[in-house]
């Protein structure tokens, strides 16, 4: 298995509803208070690959991240710029994030 | 430290957390602490030759316009607000806008500039003086809706994207000005379309007088972004797709031609 980019030092693990889930530390990502910091990161560009429980906020350009994995149906908020989502296939067998307005 | 997560709050609650002057002072806390004038004091500052300081000047300047027209534009809405977040947010921002013209004219102190005001008049980009003018007619008229979109979607997204592509050729001292107000429009263009948004979905006569209204700015926004890649060099190849930001947000909210 290929290092995942979203799972920190204490790594992913399996939960009882079958997904992955990841102990989350702070990264460096400042723009929210202390409490919410470890759910965003800054995002690298086109190349920064995410992790299964990572999305990319369409609005802001900031990844959005999780303790488990994300699976299709899943809500997420992007606190940064206060936008909700909810996450859908992107049609070629992958995940987004798609604006809930 | 709280292990709730974020997604598992409700929408309303959410928007209560957010929107709220405690988000805010716990958001700047973390990337405005001990950077007086929106940099820190160990930041070297760099010489600039000549062509590129008049141009930083010029840029300022209209940022300068900008964060003016925002300023005006804000304190003016918190009374339009329909809702005590929306009240509490505009309040936010009103403090956000007036910081980033502070940081500014004190960049064009450091540049030299001892009159800003009358340097600002000399070298404000016209149609975005038009659009300042556009935007306090909005908000004069009490028209919520289309002063927000005018002023959250439309210039904020623009000012969000045109500080992105400066600030990633930008000196050090503008480029950590540039990231601490970066941050700030985040809150500000992620609220205005996320308001516009679920009033365009309640309101199908709204998105028809928004599309009016983008079709009256359009023009002075690709006028704007035309002027703004040409003082901050941004041509050839690599160069960023200005418009792309503002075109992608337009389109989330249905508003494209």
């Amino acid at each position: 298995m290929t290092q995942d980019p979203g799972a920190d030092s204490a790594g992913a693990s399996g939960s009882s509803d079958g997904r992955r889930r990841y102990e989350l530390e702070d990264v460096g990502f400042r723009e929210v208070p202390k409490r919410w910091r470890k759910f965003y990161r800054h995002w690298g560009g086109p190349t920064d690959e995410l992790a299964p429980n990572e999305m990319l906020c369409p609005v802001c350009k900031v990844i959005v991240r999780s303790v488990r994995e994300f699976r299709e149906g899943d809500r997420l908020y992007c606190m940064p710029c206060m936008t909700r989502m909810v996450v859908v296939s992107d049609g070629n067998g992958g995940l987004i994030a798609q604006v809930v307005f | 430290m709280s292990n709730i997560e974020p997604h598992a709050l409700g929408a309303e609650a959410f928007f209560d957390e957010v929107q709220s002057f405690e988000f805010w002072f716990g958001a700047v806390e973390g990337y405005l602490t001990d950077r007086p004038f929106g940099h820190s004091s160990d930041t070297v500052d760099v010489a600039l030759d000549d062509v590129r300081r008049d141009r930083l000047i010029t840029t300022l300047c209209n940022y300068c316009v900008g964060e003016t027209a925002a300023l005006e534009g804000s304190s003016g809405l918190v009374r339009l607000a329909p809702n005590r977040n929306a009240k509490i947010f505009m309040a936010t921002q009103v403090v956000d806008e007036a910081r980033h013209l502070e940081v500014f004219l004190a960049r064009l102190k450091d540049l030299g500039v001892d009159d800003a005001e009358a340097e600002i008049q000399r070298r404000a980009n016209p149609l975005l003086l038009d659009f300042k003018d556009s935007l306090l007619e909005l908000v004069d008229a009490g028209e919520w809706s289309s002063a927000v979109f005018a002023q959250n979607v439309i210039l904020e997204t623009m000012e969000f994207t045109v500080f992105r592509a400066h600030e990633r050729t930008a000196d050090p001292i503008t480029a950590e000005v540039l990231r601490g107000v970066i941050s700030d429009e985040r809150r500000h263009f992620g609220f205005g379309e996320n308001d516009i948004g679920r009033r365009v979905a309640q309101d199908p006569d709204l998105r028809s007088r928004l599309k009016d209204l983008r079709t009256r700015f359009d023009a002075m926004v690709v006028g704007v972004f035309d002027d703004a890649v040409g003082e901050l060099a941004l041509t050839g190849e690599g160069a960023p797709d200005l418009s792309r930001d503002y075109m992608d947000a337009v389109s989330r909210l249905g508003l494209g031609q």
